[in-house]
């Protein structure tokens, strides 16, 4: 894609969100860095608890008290801004929060039942937006662009009469993609859009997601905990865990050559609908409070290739590979004299070879 | 207490239906509509073994798992309980609940955020009639038996100091206690983190095979299925539309919506056929509808698929569908339905 030469649309370092004040306080986001292309798409996945959603609400300045943004820096580049200064999301005031939300980065929860009010027809939901950010249309207009944007996802205008109780939930959740794209934004953010949804559906969403996103060219966040999915829809994959990255890479990358203990054992984690049955195990023991973390890495008390030094030293996120990815683990320290399991060593094959 | 052979039928439920009252046409003589939630559904359980069931949200697979826990009663259909049939009508009473127990999915909604773990566990023994003096010993027991131990680190806390998993343990242990011949769990997995998941279900499998239980697994993820179960069923607008042991409903599936189920997995493997798109799949279950229930939404429906209902079709192995592509005579329709590499060694 010609977009790549562009600077990134979101460049995130040193990100840090706190929930509480002092000494109570709970450390969700640490030390998160990352930045997206134009028009990629960056899945982060993660267990409840690992600070994929906290980390996105802080970023789109959503989060509510008490959760607290302690540290580091976020700039969006939008190529549609008339000054084509970098937008600073951390210390931007509501006025001009107000005016890139919707309109140039849009958020899709993962409940549509409670994105919608249940009092209000859909077709008032996209007059609001509409009429609220663009003065000009009139209301026929409004209403021709509200019946675009649900070809967009497959709907017919019959729907804009509809209530929310109406719908099923493919269709609410459809309903408020569409209400996402309504104001052209250059960003989305998808926070488990299809968790609650049955698979059929789940893949119904995802091929149009797809189809949408190659059709417009929008930028995406995608977070789910469910890795084989993003393996399909996204460009770099990013894995959280107790707040931290742990291994960020190309999606094909991840999932066929896992670097970090922890994305090797959610990926055992979910069964194969092919090949021999054989047993798998998971990962042993339970994800971390927070609010009292494990010494060191956050994984050690889970991990089978633990060591000394992942008891005491947090590992950072250090590039490998020729900077292509970067992971989180002792493991893969040069100075590192500990095996590396056999499974952590595994070499990608480029799509190209696949063939 | 006798011992069950494994393989024994433990529970076995013929034509079980359920009908709900469905909103009525407007006016004082409106006709009165009702919708089958589950309708017709014959299973057995057997000691030892894992039948799962798989459908998506409103297939009636809930709602099957509480008939056969007497929560919900029948509106139709006949259950027999170890040969004996069961009254449908009465009232159940202790002595079904202690062979017969439903573990619900959200661990965190099943026991009671205000009392002490023991508390939850000890509950079932008291009414089921365990004396005082065993109470400890028989919580201490069902501890071991979902691997929380140390056990007295958990008798004493409160829900909110565990984990979903440990919650989760604690329900199955809970519906141990009364020592069940049969335990009915409904998405005991889905509301877990996904790190552990996998412990859950092989916890599942291994009381299934140490305590000769008769498991219903009911569950949304077909992947999950293929992995822990002995035979498989698929529910469609409250009816199973195909059955088969082993992993043979996943390796050779023979029913459109059961493709389509699979299909809709996300599949990194394959990822030159994603994005595809699914065919047929927008629209609701449809369960007021003429023929067969999957035939609005079915890419293959005959003509006859929307007249009349379609009979359940025994392919052999234990392999049962209720579709009418392998009904009639156009059997070669029906084998190129199957996904290319398995259909050759089915010939």
């Amino acid at each position: 894609m010609s977009t790549t030469d562009n600077p990134p649309i979101l460049e995130v370092s040193e990100f840090n969100v706190d929930y509480g004040y002092g000494d109570d306080a709970v450390r969700a986001v640490t030390d998160v860095s990352f930045s997206l292309g134009q028009s990629k798409v960056l899945g982060i996945a993660g267990e409840s608890g690992s600070g994929k959603s906290t980390l996105v609400y802080a970023l789109t300045r959503l989060l509510r008290a008490p959760g607290i943004i302690t540290g580091g820096k976020a700039t969006l580049r939008l190529l549609r801004q008339e000054n084509d200064l970098p937008f600073d999301l951390l210390n931007a005031t509501e006025a001009e929060l107000r005016g890139i939300r919707w309109s140039q980065v849009s958020i899709v929860m993962q409940s549509a039942l409670n994105a919608l009010n249940p009092l209000q027809r859909i077709g008032k939901e996209f007059n609001e937006v509409l009429k609220l950010h663009d003065t000009s249309l009139s209301k026929a207009d409004r209403k021709a662009r509200a019946i675009e944007l649900l070809a967009l996802v497959d709907l017919g205008p019959d729907r804009l009469q509809r209530y929310p109780h109406e719908l099923s939930g493919g269709q609410r959740q459809r309903v408020v993609i569409a209400l996402a794209l309504a104001l052209r934004p250059e960003l989305v953010i998808m926070d488990e859009p299809t968790t609650a949804l049955d698979v059929v559906t789940q893949r119904e969403i995802v091929s149009k997601l797809y189809e949408l996103r190659q059709r417009l060219g929008f930028a995406m966040i995608f977070i789910t905990h469910d890795l084989s999915l993003l393996v399909e829809l996204a460009d770099e994959i990013m894995v959280m865990y107790a707040g931290r990255i742990v291994e960020r890479a190309p999606a094909t990358h991840l999932y066929q050559a896992p670097r970090h203990p922890y994305t090797l054992g959610l990926m055992d984690s979910f069964p194969p609908l092919f090949g021999e049955r054989v047993q798998m195990s998971g990962i042993p023991g339970s994800p971390p409070m927070l609010k009292s973390p494990p010494t060191g890495c956050a994984f050690h008390p889970r991990c089978a290739a633990a060591h000394d030094r992942c008891r005491e030293e947090s590992p950072p996120l250090v590039a490998i590979e020729d900077g292509q990815r970067s992971v989180a683990c002792w493991l893969h320290d040069p100075t590192s004299t500990h095996e590396v399991p056999v499974a952590l060593t595994r070499r990608h094959v480029a799509a190209s070879e696949a063939n | 207490m006798e011992q069950l052979q494994k393989g024994e039928i433990v529970l076995e439920a013929k034509g079980l239906s359920r009908a709900f009252a469905a909103r009525n046409e407007k006016g004082l003589f409106a006709k009165k509509r009702s919708v089958h939630a589950v309708e017709g559904v014959s299973l057995t359980l057997r000691a030892g073994e894992v039948l799962a069931v798989v459908g998506e949200s409103g297939s009636g697979k809930s709602v099957l798992a509480r008939m056969l826990a007497r929560i919900v009663v029948p509106t139709s259909g006949e259950l027999f309980l170890r040969g004996n049939s069961i009254d449908l009508k009465e009232r159940r009473g202790t002595s079904y609940a202690g062979e017969v127990q439903l573990i619900l999915q959200d661990p965190f909604a099943a026991i009671n955020p205000v009392r002490r773990v023991r508390h939850s566990l000890e509950r079932p023994l008291l009414l089921h009639q365990t004396p005082k003096n065993e109470l400890l010993a028989r919580s201490h027991e069902v501890l071991a038996s979902v691997s929380l131990t140390p056990q007295e680190d958990y008798l004493e806390r409160y829900p909110h100091e565990l984990s979903g998993g440990q919650l989760q343990r604690i329900n199955i242990a809970r519906g141990l206690s009364v020592n069940p011949k049969v335990l009915l769990a409904d998405e005991p997995i889905s509301m877990l983190d996904v790190s552990v998941r996998l412990g859950v279900l092989n916890l599942l499998r291994e009381l299934c095979d140490t305590k000769n239980l008769a498991m219903m697994y009911i569950t949304h993820d077909i992947a999950s299925a293929r992995y822990i179960a002995d035979e498989t069923a698929v529910m469609y607008a409250g009816q199973v539309v195909e059955r088969a042991r082993g992993t043979d409903l996943i390796d050779q599936p023979v029913h459109p919506y059961t493709q389509l189920l699979i299909s809709s997995v996300p599949n990194p493997e394959s990822l030159e056929q994603r994005h595809t798109g699914t065919q047929g799949s927008t629209g609701v279950a449809g369960f007021n509808v003429n023929g067969c229930r999957f035939s609005p939404r079915c890419p293959q429906a005959l003509p006859i698929c929307t007249t009349n209902e379609p009979p359940e079709v025994d392919l052999g192995g234990g392999h049962f569908a209720r579709c009418w592509l392998p009904a009639t005579a156009e059997q070669k329709s029906a084998v190129a339905l199957r996904p290319s590499t398995s259909s050759a060694k089915q010939q």
